[in-house]
């Protein structure tokens, strides 16, 4: 919406519907939601929730973008609808399409089943691996250390890069962005002890060699992520596992004492 | 609907937070085969995950460079110099934060257990922000006398929840996602199972086990400005009620200074920590006034009875007059980018204000549940003021009340409640079963009552609505049971949800469909708000003093001769008012004798 048009006051919101109970195909249904500059894509889905269709289906939570549940397809593209103001995604009628996240199947109206997803994360073993010999205060990581992860330690797990991705859409196979962004979490963290088994793993066909680095995931990330870097990363070092396996048990001798 | 067969488990713990995920995480770990944990939303979408600012132990790990005062820049702790923070000083900081109504005996134990549980954290994978040196970082927080909030950056939660989540899943524990539990079941003071909904079919089971855990969260989706996720609806608490088990403390709900105007969302607290200012609408630090010594960072009763006082004297801001403002613009670009990036970007998204360069429009928001379902420092569950067990049936975090918060939590403590809590839980719930418990009989059908319920909703031919019901209600609890409170207002609220029972009695559920029924959800989620605002309305009217959170005008002193005593709320009949009675607190009077609470 240009800014210098006077707000409307109110919007037309599409929303995908289906039922696959009762329904052949989805549809779409336009509701009409009052709008306030402050007012986000997921208070309208409320509104007309509360107001106008009780049956209408969605998940949320946190209301803040931290939970991750609300991930959606607005206009085409990924989000989270908690934290979308409505005016940004309005077209110039004042019209906004809603629909669940694409390649996935749908359980109802917004709702996606991420069995898959969920299915790739568990596979990369996302828990980390600790070394047998546990200090009795913390382990000893510097800042730097910390820094690295940053890309990946604050994921939330929402699956707007995994339904964004072109990979997903073909197959299910591929571990997929979120669970490689995962798995880059615990093969950087020095604490880990198992980095040559996951890079490993990660080698295989399904892993990151599939990725096309058609760049999709990082324009989807809502916590401005970059799972093809770190998918990236884990290449290099899929490449020089055995040099990497011997850096991390050599750091791992030095864990326990002061970094500076 | 199909009449599914019963499931069975060791251990039911309903709940993924962090409570239900160290209980279970350490059950299994401990050897017991069978656990599962049922969340009605993913496990890591628990509002644990939400938590911004850190998590509360005394490893003294940096401390204010000598010489430049307590307000000073913090620095790390050289190797071998002088402990810079104690388990003591947490201790008395957490009894003067609860206003002498925490009991010394659990907080001495979750402060003692604090570091423990820290390291665990560490060992586990737990991606903290660290000291030039490598140790975990630690910042100050509000009411505590030395900086010990261990952190990452601001998402301290989320690191903490997705670290045991993923050891929970190392450990073979079983997650039912999407699945509400309706009902507890409890029969002569022996906990038997629960009655859950699966979200994506609509089925409703009854899944029998020898030891039920609850660690359902808190309760703040009663107000209007609330900090808490749309889950946050009180439901284990109300469950807990309903089933026979009494509620405690309910009338102790805490308001934490910095929701962001109009929406409630958090501006962590760790913004003051790390040097923020309030001021008023005339650019006062009007704190002054308030805690000259603690200043922003005295304990959250405080300083919201402080910003509500402003507003209430004409000195608030924005255009209604009712915001206070956050002031980080001297703290630098670098600082905040550094150590609170996630609420800048929350000021930008929500109130469309860049904190680098500009000032945050806040208001007090409901925040935290101090009060909750009773148990002992094991999680295990009472059932009245002498103490008598509810066999089988544990309880942790949020929605629980050892009590360690008592009238008022300080931040960062609760993290560490859920954790420590729930961690202990767990222990005990693996010698239970371990040390032979049993599955009891089940009386009649519980899960065809509990499918009769939802039934008799969606025939309902009544008209209204149940949105319209909850927001009526949010709204009254926040204007009448909020910040200040007095026994007029009190009354109003009070009548309020007994009006809004009776029109709940005609509202209907809309959504006739079977398969993942969020209107289903909506209308549960609703009975179980008005069924425990009314506990928490009735303790408030009762309690006529002034004590940590609870805040009476028409009262306005604490008053030990007679209150410092816990609440305990019983259910009676339908439509009646609970039934109160009274727990003593325990108080080491020769180590920490209540005394005024001065900031
Ligand atoms: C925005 C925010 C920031 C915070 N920051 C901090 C902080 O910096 N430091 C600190 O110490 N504390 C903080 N707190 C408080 C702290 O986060 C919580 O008290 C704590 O995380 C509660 O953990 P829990 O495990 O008890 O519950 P939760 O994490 O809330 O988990 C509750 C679980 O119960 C499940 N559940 C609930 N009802 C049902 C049902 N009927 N059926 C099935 N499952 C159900 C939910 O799905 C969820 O898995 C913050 C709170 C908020 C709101
Ligand atoms: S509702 Fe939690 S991320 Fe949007």
């Amino acid at each position: 919406m240009p800014d210098s048009h006077p707000l409307p006051t109110t919007a037309t919101v599409r929303v995908q519907r289906f039922n696959p109970d009762n329904d052949k195909k989805p549809r779409i249904q336009e509701f009409k939601v009052p709008l306030t500059a402050d007012t986000t894509i997921l208070d309208a889905l409320h509104y007309i929730k509360a107001e106008l269709d009780g049956s209408l289906t969605f998940r949320r939570s946190c209301r803040h973008a931290i939970c991750g549940s609300c991930a959606m397809n607005v206009n085409g593209r990924n989000m989270l609808v908690c934290k979308t103001p409505l005016t940004r995604e309005l077209d110039q009628q004042a019209r906004v399409t809603i629909k669940p996240l694409p390649y996935l199947p749908i359980i109802k109206d917004l709702v996606v089943d991420r069995s898959s997803f969920w299915e790739q994360y568990q596979r990369v073993k996302p828990w980390l691996i600790p070394p047998d010999n546990v200090p009795e205060k913390e382990f000893r990581v510097s800042p730097e250390e910390v820094e690295a992860l940053h890309n990946a330690e604050t994921c939330i797990m929402c699956g707007a890069c995994y339904s964004a991705c072109q990979v997903i859409a073909m197959t299910k196979e591929y571990i997929g962005p979120h669970a490689l962004l995962k798995a880059f979490l615990r093969v950087l963290d020095p604490r880990d002890a198992a980095p040559g088994e996951r890079l490993a793993d990660l080698d295989g066909g399904d892993g990151v060699y599939r990725c096309h680095t058609i760049f999709n995931c990082i324009d989807a990330c809502p916590k401005n992520l970059n799972p093809t870097q770190a998918i990236e990363t884990l290449r290099k070092l899929a490449q020089k596992r055995q040099a990497y396996e011997v850096e991390r048990a050599e750091r791992q001798k030095t864990l326990t004492q002061p970094v500076k | 609907m199909s009449k599914p067969e019963p499931l069975t488990h060791d251990v039911i713990v309903v709940g993924a937070g962090l409570a239900g995920s160290w209980a279970a995480m350490i059950a299994s770990q401990q050897g017991v085969k069978d656990v599962a944990v049922l969340s009605k939303i993913h496990p890591l979408r628990s509002h644990s995950g939400a938590a911004q600012g850190g998590i509360a132990a005394a490893l003294g790990n940096t401390r204010p460079v000598p010489s430049t005062g307590a307000e000073g820049p913090l620095e790390q702790v050289p190797d071998g110099s002088e402990p810079s923070d104690s388990l003591e000083s947490h201790i008395f900081d957490t009894i003067k934060g609860s206003d002498w109504l925490g009991d010394q005996d659990a907080i001495e134990i979750m402060i003692n257990d604090a570091p423990r549980v820290i390291y665990e954290y560490e060992h586990l994978g737990c991606v903290f922000s660290r000291t030039p040196d490598g140790r975990v970082n630690q910042r100050r927080f509000g009411g505590h006398s030395a900086p010990r909030a261990c952190f990452a950056a601001d998402w301290t939660g989320h690191v903490l929840l997705h670290t045991i989540h993923e050891q929970a899943l190392r450990h073979g524990v079983k997650f039912y996602s999407e699945w509400y539990c309706m009902d507890l079941i409890v029969e002569d003071n022996i906990c038997r199972g629960v009655v859950a909904l699966n979200i994506l079919t609509g089925e409703i089971h009854t899944i029998r086990a020898k030891a039920v855990m609850f660690g359902t969260g808190g309760y703040g989706r009663a107000y209007k400005i609330t900090s808490n996720a749309h889950a946050n609806t009180g439901d284990g608490v109300a469950i807990a009620y309903n089933a026979g088990v009494p509620l405690m403390d309910m009338e102790f709900v805490q308001f934490h200074p910095t929701g962001l105007y109009k929406h409630g969302i958090l501006m962590s607290e760790a913004c003051r920590g790390e040097g923020g200012y309030l001021v008023n609408s005339q650019g006062e630090r009007f704190m002054e006034r308030y805690a000259k010594a603690k200043m922003e960072l005295a304990p959250r009763d405080l300083v919201s009875r402080s910003e509500q006082q402003e507003i209430n004297e004409g000195r608030g801001g924005e255009a209604d007059r009712d915001a206070i403002y956050l002031d980080l613009r001297h703290l630098g670009r670098e600082k905040i980018l550094q150590r609170l990036p996630q609420v800048r970007e929350l000021a930008i998204d929500f109130v469309g204000t860049d904190p680098i360069d500009k000032l945050v429009p806040i208001q007090p928001t409901a925040h935290y549940s101090m009060g909750g379902i009773p148990c002992d420092a094991s999680g295990q569950v009472i059932a009245d003021a002498q103490g008598t067990p509810v066999v089988g049936f544990y309880a942790a975090g949020e929605c629980a009340c050892i009590s360690v918060h008592g009238a008022n939590r300080l931040g960062t403590n609760s993290l560490l409640d859920a954790s420590v809590f729930g961690r202990r839980a767990g222990f005990a719930i693996a010698e239970f079963v371990k040390g032979g418990a049993q599955l009891h009989p089940i009386a009649g059908d519980p899960a065809e009552r509990n499918r009769q319920r939802v039934r008799s909703r969606m025939e309902n031919p009544g008209k209204e609505s149940i949105d319209k019901i909850a927001d009526a209600l949010k709204t009254t609890m926040t204007i009448n049971c909020g910040v200040f409170r007095d026994g007029g207002k009190l009354q109003i609220a009070l009548q309020d949800i007994q009006r809004l029972e009776e029109r709940f009695a005609h509202a209907p559920i809309r959504d006739k469909s079977s398969r993942f029924n969020t209107d289903v959800l909506n209308a549960l989620e609703t009975e179980h708000l008005l069924s425990f605002s009314a506990v928490i309305v009735a303790g408030a009217i009762a309690r006529t003093e002034c004590r940590g959170a609870h805040w009476r005008t028409d009262h306005p002193a604490r008053d030990d001769q007679n209150w410092l005593k816990h609440t305990l709320a019983q259910r009676q009949g339908e439509g009646e008012p609970p039934k109160l009675d009274y727990k003593p607190v325990n108080i080491n009077y020769e180590k920490y004798p209540p005394q005024e609470r001065k900031y």
